[in-house]
């Protein structure tokens, strides 16, 4: 206890002394947390209202409960991303602070205790954005709602805790592979090899088999009635989903990197494709974010259109407010999907610039050779570009096939054009998200970075 | 005799000046790393720049090789004042006529040995292939025959450090510019590089500016230079 007190105290020493340059990491993090924060609260105030009590908010979306409880689920599914991004904040975090990881070494810290007290200065940032967004939050409740009651603010409480409690251990996570030597280096121990994704995917896999016939039975006997297995199947389905695709993705990047790595006729492709077969797992999480958001991008467009097409069809009188219940339940899940498209951008700006992070003596040693930055700028956003080619190709045909099956069984089995642009648009989006660490890149290759030992 | 007895010997002080500094002055923020350092380089011979820790002898590497641009003085390459030049230029000059090695850091951990070597090679708009070939010749000079498919992670420091000596002299140029190249090597392994260095840059009648505070890779030189608060004094320039 007295050991973690002293690592916590060192960590809010660390984080109070940081330099201005690691102010904007700080508030990454805190911004991460505060979304979490916010997703979570917004989740549990939902949670925490009565049955048969009225919402008058979003034309009585949140009245129901079943369409309370899709809300409530949306909301917690876009923790994921948040989470991800947080874990994404807090690498960039500790390896940029490598010296100062290194002054922990040489001063006789252990490497577990490195990670500990980095990982604690994530747990404060996020406390940080999460206090600030519980503030916030408590206010709008109060302005919404006149009766809150004892389970809300215990909800809020336990949020306002759990969050920079998960943001400490989903830093802990991200660092478990990094150790930092005495003599200030920072290095990844022991190759990704991507077990650790397949296995999650045939684990989730084989509950999902075990206990999605038991969900299907069970419903049938007690009609909505939710039982034990129906969470379990879903929680099941989102790990194989969401393993099954960081899987894709960290595979679609060997081979991609492995095809072209032998075919490279000029430096950055070479560079750029030796990376990707050097460490296809690196980029695989913020991939799979962006495949996930492709799918269901896509697939939403496709939805949308089917429902409005059989609703409009069904009974031309059926207009106005009654549309207007199922246009908001709509349009809030086209917004969740541009929220979870955005935070999936975001992770994989800090990502790109994560890798540039640690790099850059390398990167600068390069430039100094002589090797021109155009051509390290390109070999970067090829390291993007060419893995997640083949990828949103398949997410976005993905995605029109979930299209095109609800498609068939509601409506006339007609697609919106739109849907095609899902993919080549989240594809741009990609590209520019990682043009956005080029400044940084031009910063990384400064002669300073050759003078340190 | 040492080893810059002998290439005394051989080389003489005749050779034309390669590179000329003159009044150098360098500051790193509040510290002055340069305070008017003058040198000459010349064509064919090994340079050594000795010093203290924190006397400017990368500084003044890094103004020597163009890497950075000096804050007053002028360093002049075959009538081509590089602090003059525009930073395209001054890449295309370091890929060209010259060539850098550092203590560690040079090789891209990602590419093989070969590719590593090969990489100025491409960047000059020659094959792949034929990259490779002349990389895989230049590996074989430096001892490191075997070791072309190895990425440098697998590699010893001695063997990665004669793959980015390789690398540096790949294109021929004209000077090679090292920082500590055996910084980071044992006394033998720093021995086989300083050999094959000198060997190799004496073959093919490159200079080199060599950085060192180590007196056993400082024999290597043809002439020794020391720094000293930024300045090299010519009272203390020993041949």
């Amino acid at each position: 206890m007295s050991t973690l007190t002293s690592d916590l105290r060192l960590a809010r020493q660390l984080v109070h002394g940081s330099d201005r340059k690691e102010w904007w990491r700080i508030a990454l993090t805190a911004a991460g947390a505060a979304a979490a924060t916010g997703f979570a609260l917004a989740a549990v105030t939902l949670a925490s209202v009565p049955a048969g009590y009225s919402v008058s908010h979003f034309h009585g979306l949140l009245t129901g409960s079943g369409t309370r409880g899709g809300v409530i689920s949306g909301l917690l599914l876009l923790l994921v991303p948040v989470l991800a991004f947080l874990g994404q904040c807090a690498r960039i975090g500790a390896v940029h602070r490598d010296r100062r990881l290194a002054g922990l070494r040489l001063a006789g810290a252990a490497p577990g205790q490195v990670r500990r007290i980095a990982a604690l200065e994530t747990g404060l940032a996020c406390l940080l954005g999460s206090a600030v967004a519980t503030v916030f939050s408590v206010l709008f409740v109060l302005r919404l709602w006149s009766g809150p009651t004892a389970v809300t603010w215990l909800g809020f409480v336990l949020v306002a805790v759990g969050v920079p409690a998960l943001g400490a251990v989903a830093g802990a996570v991200a660092l478990r592979r990094v150790v930092a030597s005495p003599l200030g280096r920072v290095r990844r121990v022991a190759q990704r090899t991507g077990r650790g994704p397949g296995l999650l995917f045939l684990s989730g896999l084989a509950v999902l088999v075990a206990v999605a016939p038991l969900a299907l039975n069970e419903r049938h006997v007690a009609g909505n009635r939710l039982d034990w297995s129906t969470p379990l199947t879903v929680f099941s389905l989102v790990i194989a989903l969401g393993a099954g695709v960081v899987w894709l993705a960290g595979a679609t990047a060997r081979f991609t990197g492995g095809l072209l790595a032998v075919r490279a006729r000029t430096a950055a492709p070479l560079l750029a494709a030796e990376r990707l077969r050097d460490d296809p797992w690196a980029p695989a999480r913020t991939h799979a974010a962006v495949l996930l958001v492709t799918v269901a991008g896509t697939a939403f467009l496709c939805v949308r259109h089917a429902m409005l097409t059989d609703l409009r069809a069904t009974d031309p009188e059926y207009r106005a407010a009654d549309l207007a219940y199922y246009t908001t339940g709509l349009d809030l899940t086209g917004a969740a999907v541009l929220v979870a498209l955005a935070i999936a951008l975001s992770g994989l700006a800090v990502g790109t610039a994560e890798s540039l992070t640690t790099r850059r003596r390398t990167l600068a040693a390069q430039v100094a050779a002589g090797v021109p930055r155009t051509v390290l700028n390109r070999a970067l956003l090829l390291e993007t570009a060419l893995p997640l080619a083949p990828a949103l190709l398949l997410a976005g045909a993905g995605g029109l096939a979930i299209g095109i099956w609800y498609s068939s069984l509601t409506g006339d089995g007609s697609l919106p054009w739109t849907a095609l642009l899902v993919a080549p648009a989240v594809y741009a989006s990609c590209l520019l998200a990682a043009a956005t660490a080029l400044p940084l890149l031009g910063r990384s290759v400064r002669p300073g970075e050759l003078r340190y030992v | 005799m040492t080893h810059g007895e002998t290439a005394t010997a051989t080389h003489g002080t005749a050779a034309p000046p390669l590179l000329t500094a003159r009044g150098l002055a360098k500051a790193h923020g509040r510290t002055e790393a340069l305070r008017g350092a003058s040198l000459e380089l010349r064509a064919g011979e090994i340079l050594a720049v000795t010093g203290a820790s924190g006397s400017g002898k990368s500084t003044l590497l890094h103004c020597l090789a163009g890497i950075v641009r000096p804050d007053a003085g002028s360093v002049t390459y075959a009538g081509l004042r590089l602090e003059e030049l525009p930073e395209k230029r001054l890449s295309e000059l370091r890929r060209t006529d010259f060539g850098v090695v550092f203590q560690f850091g040079q090789l891209i951990p990602e590419l093989t040995a070969v590719d590593n070597v090969a990489l100025p090679l491409l960047l000059a708009g020659t094959a792949r292939t034929e990259a490779r070939a002349r990389a895989g010749e230049w590996l074989e000079r430096f001892g490191v025959r075997g070791q072309e498919e190895l990425r440098p992670g697998e590699m010893s420091g001695g063997q990665a450090q004669r793959a980015a000596l390789a690398r540096a002299l790949v294109t021929g140029p004209k000077a090679v510019f090292a920082d500590e190249p055996t910084g980071a090597l044992d006394s033998l392994a720093t021995e086989e590089v300083m050999t094959a260095l000198a060997h190799t840059a004496r073959e093919s009648g490159t200079a080199v500016l060599l950085v060192t505070h180590d007196a056993q890779v400082a024999a290597y030189a043809d002439r020794e230079v020391r720094l000293r608060d930024g300045a090299v004094s010519p009272l203390e320039v020993t041949a």
